[in-house]
């Protein structure tokens, strides 16, 4: 039963809202400082070679180019020239070898883009082709190109890098999750469901592709870009050039689109290193295209079984996974960790096996993707409940009932027990698509999803109380359109009692606000939120300090108040406490700070819980999937903003359809085959499914502030595995390979009338 | 060849401005400082640098400069009226119609161009019409109510 | 950013002409620019000199006799889309060009441009092949005109002389109880399959035989035999089943990322059987 707020559980209006719908908001691409230089990058044209040689002398001698910069050159200047989230294997320029096509060789800095693209065209790299190996599977191979004889240096992260043990050959990261008697389980099962499914190479698409703008001031380094986790590029920046920490600065404004495609690292080192080695700010603008030969997700292979008792109980799991991370580490570790905590569900079972590898590839580095391997672990995971179901004659709800973890109830040992009630939202979910759907030629499918999610909880904030009683937010989370801004913002002015117009947002810049570890993972509601509140308490018990000494009052006779205190019988405003203080001017700062200790102590700080079905119908003569219904369950604790909420869990499940249906990169002879918009087909207003709801479940069961947990990710992490159930349903046969283009629902179609053929003969 | 001289008429100001024949539209607007105005796919696809043209919607990244010579150019700037925002513009704040705001401006633009031609149109004609616009955020569906929002609070202004 | 080019505006088909001769392939004919300039962004082509036609009066016109339309050169899409004497005699390219890519690609985009292209993964061909269509050049030796599926010789390949420009596409109007379909499958960019058919179906059967054109799939568009339809009956299944026969049998598709050769062969067929139907149903 939900207690009633002022303000956080309304739909406030958002506070980026006429900036962004007047054109006023300035992303990164938007911003120029006088006199900036322009770069232009030189990319690979090959999978995996040796760099025999760079001829920059044409380039160098084009009109109005200034520098030619190349990897051995940060180098020789001293620089440290790789990076890395877990490891530093990233070369921010490439060092003697190319591991994929398209990877940055060369960056040319003149006074124009015109002049700075023309010269880049000039620079001649001569190369020694390798071996390239371009599948995970293949790259598994003993008889396998190596892509890193040597490994970097580890720099390590959070406990999430298992380390580096067992990664010989192409495997970049190895996680394992298990408990029980596998092998006596499997044997003594009544149906063992066994299969081999396949999730796509994705790309996120922000539209805002990857820029930065960066620039020496005095010897500190300012860098303006589009980064999600501005500290985790700091923290790159300052070990690339030895600086220390407080003498690099980035900064994010609004960021257009994020989804986890801009953590960490991307563009910030080779700007700031052109910067470097120029003496002149320097802007780099990458086209969509060179986005996507930047980051992409990774793709997933699975070999699973699930061995279930004849009632339908699970009695094990087991998964073997092969993820495709491309050329580099980055936060592999990381996702590949949370693709094998994902991949079974929250469901009880005795006994399990999880083995999670992500090999290098001469592909595009894999990094972060919304769902972070709960898409890929699920179209394994729930898909085989679905298709167990329909071997043991059961309906796929009650079997997913049957298993479910209650609120409470630990499924991942040692870890923080489940803080939802998922038997609750799928019944929910159930009755919303009027399950079990009684229109022909219509098929439901839905699924459950509990994500440990949050990330690290590490997070900080500040707020300034002026004399005016108005207040600024200081957070270093970032406002990628999740409505961060806002959410926190409602937090500061029920916290403190004040108008939500009176809170104004300082973020997203290392130089000017306090530290937050990532802007991701469903968090900032969450943690970031709980740092908020602290530093509002933190404020309120300085003001009260101000008032004792400006009233001359023992604290016990001041209470607090809506936007003050209380106190000789009457209320004063902040504002007049601050004034009454100081005598003229004056402000009240308050800092909070969260970590893994008392709410957070225990991993992960909360469950992401995805609760999503639709209903589809399908074209049998072409194949075309048509989604009728799609419905979504935002279990999050207490919604802040709902109607936030909402937009989050209507992008979400979008993203996830896009995958189910349509979204696949493609390799052909070591190059990407669509590496554009054009021919990597993301939903379009065509796509809008006939009706979409969006409910909410707030039990107050959360960690965050108000009971809140995160959304975000969440409500696309079942989509894939809900739509190959219900086409599954549909046809008779599940396909096991997204996204379920019409030419592979054709196949099936086609594969299932065989079969029933072969059957009535 | 050197610059060509244009007279340009945007958002109701006018300009002479010296371009080259193989200046894009959204390079001229953006270097005006509209910036509003985004570029994302540079191939016509995702409409992010929608401008109306003549009163029809373009993609500013594939259009010569050169064609707004002595032609009306309105961009995302040019919709409110002073503080006043254009009805569209107050629909996508009430519906909560964008999130990271880059695809907003052409959006809003694009949906300028419908409710001109279609002061009345159905969820059909405006997906119709918005096919062409992108969003990877929102999932489509409160843009949709935003720009009917939109269509009828306009025809019942007086 | 586009490399650099000049631009030639010129008022007259004279004009035109004579510049097409003077910067021989060095120049290409603007209108619109929606493929041009988009393939000269990509790399795959590069002219120094457009010559821009828009400011010829004549090329901008759509005027109809009774027996045929004549859509001027720098005709867009969205004209097309909208002129009233398209809606009334011909609907069906009305719709067809209300259909063709984005709306910000028909307001700029010529239907005359879409044919000089070439482009393979189109929608007109096919319905003004069907409708016989023809295709209206005028250069140094004078004015001639050519039949579309004459006209677009191969993948971004046509007949265009090279002193040639097009001043217009002369469409003859099919008869009062003719029916003309169209439908498409496509799931990017482009359409993957088109379809186009003509007829008259009277008492459920074709009057004659009915016109089928198959477009977007192969790397030109394909006429499907269909003399052996004269008189069938076109409401069986047996009758829609073969005419979708002849249309696999006449188009070698191209595999690419929205399919397989045999997925498109199959898709041709289940759209001429489509098309096909909506001629008999339209009739009844």
């Amino acid at each position: 039963m939900k207690r009633a707020h002022r303000v956080v559980g309304t739909p406030a209006r958002r506070a980026d809202g006429v900036a962004k719908v007047t054109g006023a908001a300035r992303y990164a691409v938007d911003l120029s400082v006088p006199g900036m230089a322009y770069a232009a990058v030189v990319r690979s044209t090959r999978a995996h070679a040796k760099i025999t040689g760079i001829d920059r002398t044409a380039a160098a001698a084009s009109p109005g180019v200034i520098r030619v910069l190349i990897g051995d050159d940060l180098l020789a200047a001293g620089l440290t020239p790789y990076y890395g989230h877990v490891v530093l294997d990233h070369p921010v320029l490439a060092i003697e070898r190319v591991r994929f096509h398209g990877e940055p060789v060369a960056v040319v800095v003149a006074e124009t883009k015109r002049e700075a693209a023309e010269a880049a065209e000039l620079v001649d790299v001569s190369y020694e082709d390798l071996p390239a190996v371009i599948d995970a599977d293949e790259a598994l191979k003993p008889d396998a190109p190596v892509l890193h004889e040597r490994r970097g240096e580890r720099v390590g992260d959070e406990g999430m890098d298992e380390g580096e043990k067992g990664l010989v050959g192409n495997v970049c990261a190895i996680a394992r999750v298990g408990w029980g008697n596998i092998d006596e389980a499997l044997a003594r099962a009544h149906l063992v469901v066994e299969g081999e499914y396949r999730y796509p190479m994705l790309y996120g698409y922000a539209m805002e592709p990857y820029n930065a703008l960066a620039f020496f001031d005095q010897g500190d380094l300012v860098v303006f870009s589009t980064a999600q986790h501005v500290y985790m590029v700091r923290r790159d920046l300052a070990r690339m050039f030895h600086l220390p920490l407080a003498r690099v600065r980035v900064s994010a404004p609004y960021v257009g689109g994020g989804y986890g495609t801009k953590s960490y690292t991307k563009v910030e080192g080779m700007t700031a290193a052109a910067a470097f080695f120029t003496g002149r700010a320097v802007k780099l603008d990458l086209s969509v295209e060179e986005a996507m030969l930047t980051t992409r997700s990774a793709s997933a292979h699975i070999r699973a079984r699930s061995a279930f008792t004849k009632d339908g109980m699970l009695l094990a799991r087991d998964f073997q996974i092969v993820m495709n991370n491309g050329a580099y580490t980055d936060n592999t570790p990381l996702v590949n960790s949370k693709t094998a905590n994902r991949c079974f569900g929250p469901y009880r079972i005795p006994a399990l096996r999880v083995i999670a590898r992500s090999v290098f590839t001469n592909t595009v580095p894999s990094s972060s993707l919304r769902g972070f391997g709960a898409p890929q672990g699920n179209i394994a995971g729930e898909l085989q409940m679905d298709e167990a179901a329909a071997k043991l004659g059961l309906d796929p709800v009650e079997l997913r009932l049957r298993n479910l973890v209650g609120p409470g109830e630990e499924f991942m040992p040692g870890k923080r027990p489940l803080d939802a009630d998922l038997k609750d939202d799928l019944r929910c979910l159930a009755s919303a698509l009027e399950w079990p759907g009684t229109r022909i030629g219509r098929s439901i499918g839905l699924g459950v999803s509990a994500s440990d999610a949050g990330a690290y909880p590490t997070s900080t904030a500040a707020v300034r109380i002026h004399s005016d009683t108005s207040v600024t937010l200081f957070t270093g989370s970032t406002e990628l359109g999740q409505g961060s801004r806002t959410v926190l913002a409602q937090i500061v002015a029920e916290e403190l009692g004040v108008p939500l117009e009176s809170v104004g947002v300082v973020n997203g810049d290392t130089g000017v606000v306090t530290y937050e570890r990532t802007t991701g993972a469903s968090r900032t509601t969450t943690i970031t939120g709980r740092a908020v509140q602290e530093a509002c308490r933190d404020a309120r018990r300085r003001v009260r300090e101000l008032a004792v000494q400006a009233f001359d009052l023992p604290t016990s006779e001041i209470e607090d108040t809506a936007g003050g205190i209380r106190a000789r019988g009457r209320g004063f405003s902040y504002g007049e406490v601050i004034e009454k203080w100081f005598g003229a001017g004056g402000e009240v700062l308050g800092h909070g700070a969260v970590r893994r200790a008392e709410g957070f102590a225990k991993m992960p700080p909360f469950y992401e819980i995805g609760c999503t079905g639709l209903e589809l119908s399908v074209d049998r003569e072409t194949g075309q999937v048509h989604v009728t219904k799609l419905t979504t369950v935002g279990d999050v604790g207490f919604a802040i903003n709902p109607a936030l909420v909402h937009g989050q869990d209507a992008g979400a499940a979008m993203m996830g359809l896009g995958a189910a249906l349509h979204e696949e990169l493609i390799y052909e002879g070591g190059q990407l085959v669509n590496p554009n918009v054009v021919d990597y087909r993301v939903p379009r207003f065509s796509d809008i499914p006939d009706e979409m709801v969006h409910l909410l479940a707030e039990r107050l069961d959360g960690s965050g502030p108000f009971g809140a947990k995160g959304a975000g990710e969440g409500a696309g992490n079942t989509v894939g595995s809900a739509t190959a159930s219900a086409i599954g349903r549909l046809l008779g046969i599940f396909p096991r390979e997204l996204p379920a283009t019409p030419e592979r629902v054709w196949r099936l179609i086609r594969e299932a009338e065989r079969v029933r053929t072969r059957k009535t003969e | 060849m050197g610059g060509r001289e244009i007279h340009l008429r945007v958002n109701g100001g006018e300009r002479r401005v010296v371009i080259e024949d193989q200046t894009l539209l959204i390079e001229l607007v953006r270097s005006l400082g509209l910036v509003g105005t985004k570029l994302s796919c540079d191939s016509q696809v995702c409409g992010a640098c929608t401008v109306l043209l003549d009163g029809r919607p373009v993609s500013s990244c594939t259009t010569l400069a050169i064609e707004a010579d002595d032609k009306p150019v309105v961009t995302i700037e040019g919709l409110a009226d002073g503080a006043k925002l254009h009805p569209l513009q107050e629909a996508f704040i009430e519906r909560f119609a964008f999130q990271c705001g880059y695809c907003t401006p052409g959006m809003i633009v694009s949906a300028k161009a419908l409710l001109d031609a279609y002061p009345e149109p159905d969820v059909a004609t405006v997906r119709h019409w918005m096919d062409g616009n992108i969003c990877r955020c929102t999932g489509y569906q409160t843009i949709v109510e935003a720009v009917l929002d939109a269509a009828e609070q306009m025809r019942g202004a007086p | 950013m586009l490399r650099r080019f000049d631009v030639h505006r010129v008022t007259s088909i004279a004009e035109a002409v004579d510049a097409r001769q003077r910067f021989g392939e060095d120049a290409a004919i603007y209108a619109g620019g929606t493929e041009l300039l988009l393939a000269m962004k990509m790399g795959v082509a590069r002219w120094p000199h457009l010559i821009d036609v828009k400011a010829i009066p004549a090329l901008g016109r759509i005027t109809a006799t009774n027996d045929a339309l004549r859509i001027g050169a720098t005709a867009t899409h969205w004209d097309i889309e909208r002129n009233a004497l398209v809606g009334g005699a011909l609907p069906a390219l009305a719709r067809l060009e209300a259909n063709v890519a984005n709306v910000r690609v028909r307001a700029a985009g010529t239907l005359a441009g879409n044919l000089a292209f070439g482009e393979p993964h189109a929608d007109p061909p096919s319905m003004l092949i069907a409708l016989g269509a023809r295709v209206v050049l005028e250069g140094k030796s004078g004015t001639r005109s050519v039949a579309v599926h004459e006209f677009i010789t191969g993948m971004y390949q046509t007949a265009l002389a090279g002193d040639e420009i097009i001043v217009a596409i002369d469409i003859p109007l099919p008869a009062k109880d003719v029916r003309v379909a169209y439908v498409k499958f496509q799931i990017l960019e482009r359409p993957s399959v088109g379809v186009a058919a003509l007829g008259t179906v009277r008492d459920g059967r074709f009057v004659g035989a009915p016109t089928v054109v198959v477009g977007a799939v192969d790397e030109v568009a394909r006429a499907v035999p269909t003399a052996q339809f004269a008189g069938a009956d076109a409401r069986d299944a047996r009758t829609l089943d073969a005419i979708a026969e002849a249309a696999r049998a006449a188009v070698e598709p191209t595999a690419d990322l929205a399919g397989s050769v045999e997925f498109k062969r199959h898709i041709v067929g289940v759209f001429t059987q489509r098309a096909c139907a909506t001629l008999a149903a339209q009739a009844s």
